[in-house]
């Protein structure tokens, strides 16, 4: 199977590549939420799974990034994909004056400081005139961009982030997280850099959930910050993970197709396919810690992208 | 300054409140190392509770209380035996996120139940106040929070220090191995502990009920409310818990009377993030 790596991801990334041409409106919305949600989980991924850093707060990168989008098209007329650009650079500028504070907490201190900055902004966001507090903001640029543009910028971002993540663990940073995520106080005496390493991973995180956060928002044309801002992101974001594998490439590629698969099935009752992901999730964090993927790994041994060098 | 009494007043009643809700919470933490995400979601799955015992009987919500806490109290304890204790480790994690989904699986069947309406335990005790001065009104409705989430701490207080399960509820948590030497069922102890805590949590669930309108997605709020408590007092810590109530309470409603009603929790956040930053283990907190 691994030898037979490159040959099935190649297949993979064209048959998603041609989507547009072989699809129906159907699949390309499906494989869009799919590359999308692929690309935020990968960087939930990336922090929780091998950077130890539990973020609950995926949401305020997403909604700051969005509304950096909504804000730089409408008011200041800026060209739609730069304002995206732009929009993962604030989300980065975000994550550096975040780690001022949350980066001298460790574990759960961490998660709950995440979460109550993403509060903190949907409270900030909602009083604020500028954006229209409560009632949010259409996305118009003038040029709208076709639904083909923005599957292909939602592609770059799903293939993007594996690249991304896979990247990062081959080189040496990775090397230092997968030792740090073992024994934190070891692997610092061994000379790890593990500020560096995890403030260099946050960054990355916040980068890519941004620029991913405002292909959304193009996509969706209508942000508020009750949504943008909510816990739900990241509820989706960990669920994805953990039924996937946590600690994997392939987790994330595995649980997202099973979130969209679910909620576009159950798309006319969300809160259902929300419950049914839960009791889905404690399933799996009892019986089988590790995942879907996770579990395979060790079962069979079978693992595609796996940053292990043998 | 007359003007100040008002919400200094109301904050310090709100913070009995505060501490009622986090006291459940900060137990749970200081015993089995648990933070339970799902805190809030089940504090508001008692509200809904209590409204349906109020609806079929008719009585004062206050008397739910007495079917409430003893199901809150077998509520905890299943999630704690059947679903908590065995994910507990050496790891922070696992028991985390099944809190967390947890939180989402107790909020989706609520909307599922309930639907997403407001609803409220309406009392004759919401609009009577007592006058104390010209501008100073004291309401009842917060007074009888104070008094009974005053009530509640205490009774965990004693039961911790005084009882054979209270003793054997913290020896588990000194030294789980000694414990269990001595002949602890530890995570029979465990189960216990969570049970304690949800009936604390359904005392503080009709409260809230009670005083402030709920739906399904109220959870979280409160469950943020109470991390802020515990956090600001220190986890596990049961001063820290009343002090982190007053001091959140008091800092939510002065922030918004100098600026508006708006940024009241943003008030809240920023004294949190304040402690976080500069006392992380908490205002009596032990080191972490």
């Amino acid at each position: 199977m691994v030898k037979y790596k490159w040959p099935i991801l190649g297949v993979l990334f064209v048959g998603f590549a041609t989507v547009p041409v072989w699809g129906s409106e159907y699949v390309l919305l499906f494989c869009l939420l799919y590359c999308l949600y692929l690309a935020m989980s990968q960087m939930w991924n990336l922090l929780a799974g091998y950077t130890s850093l539990l973020s609950l707060g995926q949401q305020a990168f997403i909604g700051f990034s969005g509304y950096a989008v909504a804000v730089l098209t409408n008011y200041y007329g800026v060209y739609i994909w730069l304002s995206v650009l732009i929009g993962g650079f604030f989300s980065v500028l975000l994550a550096l004056f975040m780690s001022l504070f949350i980066f001298r907490m460790r574990g759960i201190y961490f998660a709950i400081g995440t979460w109550i900055f993403a509060e903190m902004l949907l409270l900030w966001f909602s009083n604020w005139k500028y954006v229209k507090y409560g009632t949010g903001l259409f996305i118009k640029p003038p040029h709208p961009p076709s639904m083909t543009t923005i599957y292909y910028a939602s592609l770059i971002m799903g293939a993007g982030a594996t690249a991304a993540i896979y990247i990062i663990l081959r080189s040496k940073i990775g090397l230092g997280l997968m030792a740090m995520r073992d024994d934190e106080d070891v692997s610092e005496a061994m000379g790890v850099e593990i500020f560096r390493s995890k403030l260099f991973c946050f960054m990355v995180g916040s980068f890519i959930t941004g620029l991913t956060a405002g292909v959304l928002y193009v996509f969706q044309i209508f942000i508020q910050p009750y949504k943008a801002f909510a816990i739900d992101w990241t509820v989706i974001l960990v669920f994805i993970v953990i039924i996937g594998g946590i600690g994997t490439i392939e987790g994330p590629i595995v649980g997202t197709f099973i979130y969209v698969l679910l909620s576009q099935w159950l798309a006319e009752y969300a809160h259902i396919s929300l419950l049914l992901l839960g009791i889905i999730a404690i399933t799996i964090i009892l019986l089988a810690p590790t995942g879907i993927m996770g579990t395979l790994h060790q079962k069979t041994g079978f693992a595609i992208l796996s940053p292990r060098r043998l | 300054m007359e003007s100040l009494l008002q919400p200094i007043l109301n904050g310090v009643l709100l913070g009995g409140l505060y501490a009622v809700i986090a006291i459940g919470m900060s137990t749970m933490f200081g015993i089995v190392k648990l933070v339970n995400l799902a805190h809030g979601d089940l504090m508001i799955m008692s509200s809904y509770l209590s409204l349906v015992i109020v609806a079929w009987l008719g009585v004062n919500p206050l008397w739910s209380l007495l079917g409430v806490v003893p199901v809150m109290f077998f509520v905890g304890f299943f999630i704690q035996d059947f679903l908590i204790n065995r994910v507990l480790g050496k790891e922070m994690e696992p028991p985390l996120l099944v809190a967390f989904g947890l939180s989402i699986i107790v909020q989706n069947f609520l909307l599922l139940i309930f639907t997403p309406d407001a609803r409220s335990l309406t009392t004759d005790l919401a609009v009577k106040t007592i006058p104390l001065g010209e501008h100073l009104n004291l309401a009842v409705l917060y007074l009888v929070d104070f008094l009974l989430g005053g009530a509640v701490i205490l009774a965990v207080y004693l039961f911790f220090k005084n009882t054979y399960m209270g003793r054997a509820i913290r020896a588990a948590s000194d030294d789980e191995m000694g414990a269990s030497l001595m002949g602890v069922n530890t995570r029979k102890i465990y189960a216990y502990a969570m049970g304690i805590a949800m009936m604390t949590a359904g005392v503080a669930g009709v409260l809230v009920g009670m005083t402030f309108t709920f739906y399904p997605h109220t959870g979280p709020q409160y469950l943020i409310i109470a991390m802020g408590v515990v956090i600001i007092g220190g986890l596990g810590s049961m001063k820290g818990c009343l002090a982190g109530g007053l001091i959140l309470a008091l800092a939510q409603l002065l922030g918004a009377h100098f600026t508006s009603p708006g940024y009241q929790l943003l008030f809240g956040y920023g004294a949190l993030l304040v402690v976080l930053g500069l006392r992380p283990q908490g205002l009596f907190g032990g080191k972490i």
